[in-house]
């Protein structure tokens, strides 16, 4: 026996050119839509690993501008404003603080970098708090420093390989002309780690003459304290500000929220004309199928029987159409990623388009729903036909 | 003393109530990832701008292209061995490996080609050293550039006067060149190290020019021509 | 003797269309009785009436009044009009169709198309009656086919199988030859009345050749929405 199915697949193929103009729309729409989705996701995923991977909750730093510090940092100076490291036992005592690490973010021009020169940026750490803070990093190579005080240094995958550099070779702090002796290479991170240059924060605080002086403390909260009475507490402290992590997420997704919503809406609307598109194919058919309705139907067809085969029509280039353009976001996702980082003001580390097996299905049902939405109205109408209006028609009489 | 090279926001100066605080903890947050070294993603050898860069080492060039190739896609094993025999030298390292991406610049002078701009990667004392080479049509050279050294004596090393040793040198120039040893003879011996204090990067700087044309030998210039379409089309 | 089953029976049958301010009496006060294994010819001119008196006992139309009983039970006459989907149950139930311009479905193979109304509805039993059709009416070699690749004469011959396929009492034709040539068409009554001799099918044939005509069994003229003259044909 033939099934309904096998009758309405048969039928996309006898204007095989229409059909496949419809299926490419849809396919297109559910690129766009699959793509966008799948940008939502991975954005979201790659800031929170990225926040996660610095391993701090809050981070406390100088008091100051740090916009005019930003651009006095990129424009070759010093830049930051330093604290006192020993504020740092002021703010061990809260008793929301589980651990906290002294960084000291340092930097010197180097006028052999390029033709213009570039800016050589180092990390100046306490190893132990810090790889405490940080438990996910791994050596490819060797180990932490072997004394606070040495001149040594641990260096980002990224870093090593722009270098060159493997343990037991040197390198060579420009404009201070000190040199370290490279007792550790990272493994990849997918984070900022990759590229920086870790040296003991004791060491780089002699080298800059800068004794007692931090930059940053990175502090990690013990499980379910309330960061926010921490936060009014540590914005006490003198010619300190504090960054909380959480809220930094939370305003940057804010930021990116209006662009979301502005590109799903683009979306959507691709989904919609694509709809159209549809409903248009369909119901060309079936005035084009007006007499072979009517005699479906007087040999036997209930209209429910017509109106479900139009709707099979329907569903099939939905769902085929939605099948080809989630194929085509999985190929082009490395595509969507490089354009979305090539448009954001601020795009985290990691994949920016996650696709998973849950958008995937998601996007599907969204799509079937729509196809079953498009389909309502030609499957109705067709559905109404009667044959006798059929006959009559082709014959004239 | 301070220089406000940009105009500050009204945030930074008050900081005062919820939404300042938050965009200043957001500037705060985006300052500590400028901070961290830029996160660099390739391993081979580009020209940090090639629009400008090209201009400025082939003057007569009106466009480039862009090709991009490794020992790996060339030829694979066999070819990774017949570059370290002549080189004489194994390729070495975390980093000298067979997969290392080569950026060769293609030069045209309106539709003519005149020439290859080509760079490479080399272990220094203190960093990492970026040599490219500017060759002309038959392989000659027509400039040296070092895009990037970490010593106190670079300077000497990246100065003009340095790279137009190299002019009119050729590979051939460069097979009695021993990388491990140092010795050279002929043209390459001639060649003055300006950094005595630095010798590590001059012979490292040497190696690396020998291994370029070396490159640019089995990629280009000695390379089989590409097929017809007709022979393309027999395969 | 056993008594004659009627197949359908009209008492004052009439249609009365309406065109703008002029209403057009298509079927006027028809009366008549078709029993069962009867094969019916109905002929006359143009806007005789003849395809709206076919469509009314093939249940394709509610009549303006009268009546209609089907093996005896009313299915028009008691003033109420049929919904289309009332009209289609009692179709399948009863009758096959075959038309002049054979509509069988392009994309489907001739055996797919004869199985066609099985996917809507099917009596019990008729799961091998498609083979068993196409064998009957000599299309089986061509089961594989489509109908682009098939002549007329073969193309209406497997609309008959389509409309047999449920074991119709009533095979209702409306000008099956009019797109076939002289011998083709009368191929294709003959195939008629060899069914309708061989198993017993009730059949109504419009047509206008008057020579196919008096290839039925009785044979009524209409004129003007009446029926004139009903002549039996005696075989030869």
């Amino acid at each position: 026996m033939i099934t309904k199915f096998q009758v309405a697949y048969k039928n996309l193929l006898r204007k095989k050119v229409r059909s496949l103009l419809t299926l490419v729309g849809i396919a297109l729409s559910s690129w766009v839509l699959v793509s966008l989705l799948g940008f939502n996701q991975g954005y979201e995923a790659s800031l929170n690993k990225d926040i996660d991977n610095m391993g701090f909750q809050i981070m406390v730093m100088a008091k100051g501008c740090p916009y005019e510090a930003a651009t006095l940092m990129l424009k070759g100076g010093t830049g930051l404003r330093y604290m006192k490291e020993s504020i740092m036992a002021d703010i061990a005592k809260e008793p929301e603080v589980q651990q906290l690490t002294p960084i000291l973010m340092s930097a010197v021009f180097d006028p052999n970098k390029g033709e213009s020169g570039g800016i050589a940026g180092y990390f100046g750490v306490d190893a132990k708090s810090f790889s405490e803070l940080k438990p996910f990093l791994k050596f490819k190579q060797g180990g932490w420093f072997t004394d606070p005080n040495a001149y040594e240094t641990v260096m980002g995958y990224e870093a090593a390989e722009l270098e060159q550099r493997e343990v037991g070779d040197k390198i060579l702090m420009p404009e201070k002309n000190v040199q370290f002796k490279v007792v550790g290479i990272l493994e990849r991170t997918g984070t900022q780690d990759d590229g920086t240059i870790f040296v003991p924060l004791k060491t780089l605080q002699k080298v800059f003459g800068t004794p007692d002086e931090i930059t940053t403390i990175g502090l990690k909260l013990k499980k379910g304290v309330d960061s926010t009475r921490l936060e009014e507490k540590l914005y006490q402290l003198p010619d300190v500000q504090i960054v909380s992590l959480a809220q930094v997420k939370e305003t940057i997704m804010k930021l990116i929220s209006t662009a979301k919503v502005m590109v799903l809406s683009i979306a959507l609307i691709a989904i919609m004309i694509a709809m159209v598109g549809v409903i248009n194919t369909i119901l060309t058919s079936v005035w084009e199928r007006f007499q072979e309705i009517g005699i479906l139907k007087t040999i036997g067809a209930m209209p429910w029987d017509i109106f479900q085969l139009i709707w099979i029509e329907t569903l099939l280039l939905c769902t085929t159409g939605g099948v080809l353009g989630i194929i085509l976001a999985l190929f082009l996702s490395k595509v969507t990623d490089v354009a979305m980082r090539r448009l954001l003001p601020y795009a985290p580390g990691g994949g920016l388009v996650m696709i998973d097996t849950k958008l995937i299905l998601v996007t599907l049902v969204g799509i079937l729903c729509i196809g079953l939405l498009s389909g309502i109205y030609p499957a109705w109408r067709a559905g109404r036909i009667r044959p006798l209006e059929a006959i009559r028609e082709e014959t004239g009489r | 003393m301070k220089t406000h090279l940009l105009q500050p926001l009204d945030i930074c100066k008050t900081a005062k109530g919820s939404l300042g605080k938050r965009l200043a903890m957001l500037l705060s947050f985006l300052l500590v990832l400028a901070g961290y070294a830029p996160a660099w993603g390739a391993v081979g050898c580009d020209l940090n701008d090639p629009d400008r860069d090209v201009a400025r080492l082939f003057p007569e060039s009106t466009s480039y292209k862009t090709i991009y190739t490794s020992i790996l896609k060339k030829g694979g094993q066999p070819l990774l061995a017949t570059v370290e025999r002549r080189l004489g030298d194994k390729f070495r390292g975390l980093y000298e490996t067979i997969d290392v991406p080569y950026t060769i610049y293609e030069i045209y002078t309106n539709k003519q080609k005149v020439g290859y701009i080509h760079g490479v990667n080399q272990k220094g004392q203190f960093g990492g050293i970026q040599v490219f080479v500017v060759l002309n049509i038959e392989g000659t050279m027509k400039g040296f550039y070092i895009q990037k050294m970490t010593s106190q004596y670079a300077g000497k090393l990246r100065d003009a006067k340095f790279g137009k040793q190299f002019a009119g040198l050729t590979l051939k120039d460069f097979d009695h060149y021993d990388v491990v040893t140092g010795k050279a003879s002929g043209k390459v011996e001639a060649i003055k190290n300006p950094a005595p204090e630095a010798e590590d990067d001059f012979r490292a700087a040497l190696r690396a020019t020998k291994k370029n044309l070396i490159l640019m030998d089995e990629f280009v210039y000695s390379a089989p021509p590409a097929p017809s379409p007709q022979e393309a089309l027999k395969k | 003797m056993n008594p004659k089953v009627i197949a359908i029976e009209t008492k004052n049958l009439t249609k009365v269309y309406t065109r703008g301010a002029e209403e057009v009496i298509s079927v006027n006060d028809v009366s008549l009785c078709i029993d069962k294994g009867d094969f019916i010819s109905v002929i006359g001119p143009s806007g005789s009436g003849k395809t709206t008196l076919t469509n009314l006992l093939g249940c394709l139309d509610n009549p303006t009044r009268g009546e209609l009983a089907l093996g005896g039970r009313p299915i028009f006459g008691s003033g109420k009009r049929l919904s289309e989907r009332a009209l289609t149950k009692i179709r399948r139930e009863t009758f096959g169709y075959i038309f002049q311009n054979f509509y069988l479905i392009p994309t489907l193979t001739v055996m797919e198309n004869v199985m066609l109304p099985l996917t809507f509805y099917r009596k019990p039993g008729t799961e091998n009656e498609a083979a068993r059709l196409l064998k009957l009416l000599g299309m089986d070699h061509r089961k594989d086919y489509l109908p682009g690749q098939i002549s007329g004469g073969e193309m209406q011959r497997v609309a008959i199988a389509r409309a047999m396929v449920n074991r119709p009492e009533v095979l209702l034709a409306d000008e099956p030859t009019g797109n076939l040539d002289t011998k083709r068409s009368v191929e294709i009554v003959q195939v008629l009345k060899d069914l309708n001799q061989n198993t017993g099918l009730t059949i109504v044939m419009v047509t206008h050749n008057p020579e196919l005509a008096r290839q039925a069994g009785r044979m009524l003229e209409m004129r003007d929405g009446r029926i004139g003259q009903i002549s039996t044909i005696n075989d030869p």
